[in-house]
């Protein structure tokens, strides 16, 4: 719980020192525009920057580093919404109602929407982590395969809602998409599926696959329109719409709060994180709105679920390495870094005897969270120019930076070559009807889903009895369950409802 | 709104980028009399934020103010470093290209398990500061107290634990050589394989699996949660207090674990031996530099000076040992 004595202690170290705060504002910046270049990782700009923190104070170093951070975790959604290119796994649920919100001309309310719930869902999310920070850092560790492994299944179940109008078609993506995740070397040192080509071995690029199945295979469809947006009326570049779509963002409370905690609980398992967390949420969301037909559509709601929970990704992994000194991602190993570097280990004795420097830490990333609903205003209305350029200058230049960003990932050709054939691959599946989105899903999981029933299989021996000794796995199964009753029991009631107007009109 | 660019324009719009990328580039290729004349590339065959890039980025400054060039970090990360060594390899070997990898296991690993297209020794060490160890640690909630009730319980019933291990690992082969030397069959213990240090590391921290056998200075932000049992090296390491193996099985034979520091190409040490001297006393003087042995061990990064015969010498051994016992590696 809050120690109040500590909280008025971190008061006074963030109003002692100006020089913390300056660097907030260039941090978001920075966060932004790498964020929102595709290819360019949360990690890849926290590294680059992490050596100019050495010549800094602690305090102000770490608060420059999260400031990336905070940045670039909305900086993704950007691209995602104007050109269905995720540049991060975490943004991919975004795509699926933002984009097509934008093809309508909504892209003021969408980029509004989005950056509201991430900012409500940051606060939330360190909100949660003040409190729970402690108890949040006994359970991770706690988290098996078997429960790992429900929590994958669970993302998963998304495939179903994603499958259109031809369930068989999206569980063959999906389940193409799964085979996908399986190509590489796994868990146990088999090699499947990599033709001999020494990249394969990690597995497919993850990242510039996603970018060909979604943003290339669209882009090649669209050739023949001449606007993003059909109408030119809608084409409109408006503050007002924008800060409209905060407001849209409030009314949906119940969605963000949920998005929020799935975002806290899931982004603090290490190496899970936001890229899953984001899924979830959307595929809650969709199931539990009474509107759940028009997600894919269009539906502000499907971005506020997305956006809501992979910004509070952000406190969970936090609560993570601040808590027990291990990092979650990339991003929270270079926080780690800066923290050596200043003679700081992170853990539970850092907690412990450090009280106010964490809630110092937390409370920075309240005040960013609140800039950045400023900052970040500024930078969507500048982006969201784009909706005006012709498609015929458009295409070949998101192509371009597609091209770019894939190369940049790891610097070699693995990735323009994996995004050449995925847009292929994409753009076949869209002209004979088949979901993309349930095949990048399939591949964003199909890693987790395997290797961790894999260590369950190993430490188990087989035995299904193991499962009765894992209670947090069976609480995670039975929550799914409950909730997938809840919700077809709801839309049952829904529907007999409507059933029961249509007899009396 | 169309912005129109007519073609006059973008042909001079062209041309003077031409222009100015001609003015520009014969000084860099003409001055080449003294080494080093151009900045240098530093190879990591690991992605940004593990140990050699840290390690890569803290040390690069100092050395590159003793070498008078500055210094880009490049990473290719993947394959179990595969990627990034072949690269560093295509690099030509002027003495423009530096490499800072884990050397001992990945090198070997890439040999002996991934038909790599280069031998270890088409690599030379210069200074290998880090050296990790095997550590085989437990839950403290698991009740086992010491190394002694392991070996027990395994000889009793290999199955009786769970132990938590990454796949082709030096730290495999040190389990499995531990196993022959005290008697537990090999073939029955119950493996559970995690694709990083870090994963196998918390699942033993959570109690998930019974022991796990992981590089132990990674283990350190953990020391709360874990029960360090067993160190593979023939002297206590970081103050765990633990046993060692050379103690529990006194002929048992292991090897270290991670190698990590710096490398040039095996062809620049004999066809260039004076740029090769320069590089080899840059990093001698950088190592020892006390500002330097500050900065990095308060980054926990390793800045020893063992010089280049210790550390071939010692990658080449633990090479040899991987090859003996090369059946443990494949056969997963």
């Amino acid at each position: 719980m809050i120690d109040l004595a500590e909280l008025s202690d971190a008061f006074t170290i963030l109003s002692s020192s100006w020089s913390a705060w300056i660097f907030v504002i260039p941090g978001l910046l920075l966060g932004l525009f790498f964020g929102s270049m595709p290819g360019i990782s949360i990690t890849m700009a926290m590294a680059i920057f992490l050596p100019m923190t050495l010549y800094m104070d602690f305090l102000p170093a770490i608060i420059f580093l999260t400031s990336i951070y905070t940045g670039a975790g909305f900086g993704g959604s950007v691209p995602a919404i104007l050109m269905n290119i995720p540049g991060t796994s975490s943004a991919v649920a975004t795509t699926f109602d933002g984009y097509p919100m934008s093809r309508q001309g909504r892209h003021n309310e969408a980029l509004g929407i989005a950056l509201a719930s991430s900012v409500i869902g940051t606060l939330v999310s360190y909100i949660l982590l003040m409190f729970l920070i402690e108890p949040v850092s006994g359970i991770v560790l706690k988290m098996g395969p078997l429960e790992l492994f429900f929590v994958a299944i669970w993302g998963l179940m998304l495939l179903g809602s994603l499958a259109g109008e031809s369930i068989a078609r999206g569980l063959l993506a999906g389940t193409f998409g799964l085979l996908l995740g399986t190509v590489g070397m796994n868990s146990a040192g088999y090699i499947r599926g990599t033709m001999d080509i020494p990249w394969l071995l990690d597995g497919v690029p993850t990242i510039p696959a996603m970018m060909g199945l979604l943003a290339a295979s669209q882009l090649l469809n669209l050739v023949n329109t001449k606007h993003l947006i059909e109408d030119e009326d809608l084409r409109r570049i408006s503050m007002r719409k924008i800060t409209g779509g905060f407001r849209e963002a409030f009314q949906h409370k119940t969605i963000i709060g949920r998005g929020a905690l799935i975002g806290v609980v899931i982004g603090s398992i290490p190496g899970v994180g936001s890229s899953i967390s984001n899924l979830l949420s959307y595929s809650e969301a969709r199931r539990n709105a009474p509107d759940g037909d028009t997600f894919g559509k269009g539906n502000p709601k499907g971005v506020i679920a997305a956006e809501s929970a992979n910004s509070s990704s952000e406190g969970g992994a936090m609560a993570t390495m601040l808590a027990l000194g291990i990092p979650g991602g990339g991003a929270t190993a270079i926080l780690l870094a800066a923290f050596a570097m200043h003679n700081v280990v992170g853990g539970p004795s850092f907690i412990a005897n450090n009280k106010d420097v964490v809630y110092a830490i937390i409370m920075s990333n309240f005040a960013q969270a609140l800039l950045l609903l400023g900052v970040g205003l500024g930078f969507v209305y500048i982006a969201s120019y784009i909706v005006r350029v012709p498609m015929r200058y458009l295409i070949p230049s998101v192509l371009v930076v597609a091209l770019f960003g894939s190369y940049a990932i790891n610097g070699t050709a693995s990735g323009p070559i994996t995004l050449a054939v995925f847009s292929v691959i994409g753009w076949g599946m869209v002209r004979y009807n088949y979901p993309v989105a349930a095949a990048v899903v399939g591949l964003i999981l199909g890693n987790l889903v395997e290797g961790n029933l894999l260590r369950t299989y190993q430490i188990s021996g087989g035995e299904l009895a193991y499962a009765l000794e894992r209670p947090g796995a069976l609480l995670i199964l039975a929550l799914m369950v409950v909730s997938f009753g809840l919700s077809a029991f709801s839309k049952m009631r829904r529907k007999r409802k409507a059933g029961v107007q249509m007899g009396a009109s | 709104m169309t912005i129109k660019y007519n073609r006059r324009s973008l042909l001079k719009l062209t041309g003077g980028t031409l222009a100015a990328a001609s003015v520009a580039s014969p000084s860099i290729l003409f001055a080449q009399d003294s080494y080093p004349s151009r900045p240098i590339n530093v190879v990591v065959p690991f992605d940004t934020g593990g140990y050699n890039d840290r390690l890569a980025r803290a040390f690069a400054p100092f050395l590159s103010q003793r070498l008078g060039q500055p210094l880009n970090i490049i990473n290719r990360g993947g394959a179990g470093a595969l990627l990034g060594h072949s690269y560093f390899l295509q690099q030509p070997d002027d003495g423009y290209t530096l490499l800072c990898t884990s050397a001992a296991p990945f090198l070997p690993l890439n040999v002996l398990t991934q038909n790599a297209p280069f031998a270890v020794t088409d690599f030379h060490m210069m200074n290998l500061p880090s050296r990790d160890y095997t550590m085989m640690a437990t839950s403290t909630e698991s009740g086992i107290t010491s190394i002694e009730d392991v070996i027990n319980q395994l000889k009793a019933d290999p199955r009786s634990l769970t132990i938590g291990i990454q796949p082709a690992s030096a730290d495999l082969v040190n389990l499995m050589l531990l196993a022959d030397t005290v008697g537990i069959s090999r073939d029955e213990l119950r493996l559970v394989t995690y694709d990083g240090g870090g994963p196998a590391r918390n699942a033993v921290a959570g109690n998930v699996v019974d022991i796990a056998l992981v590089g132990g200075q990674g283990f350190l932000p953990l020391a709360d949660k874990i029960v360090p049992l067993l160190i593979f090296d023939d002297a206590p390491r970081d103050n765990w207090g633990s046993a060692i193996v050379t103690e529990v099985a006194p002929g048992a034979d292991f090897v270290l674990g991670s190698q990590r520091g710096w490398g040039v190409h095996a062809s620049l040490v004999e066809g260039s031996p004076e740029i090769y001297q320069t590089i080899l006393s840059a990093v001698e003087e950088t190592s020892k530099a006390p500002e330097v042995i500050e900065a990095l061990s308060s980054a926990q990064l390793a800045t020893d000076w063992f010089g280049p015969e210790v550390s071939n010498r010692s990658l080449l051994a633990t090479a040899a040992v991987m090859e003996q016992h090369l059946s443990i590696l494949q056969g997963s």
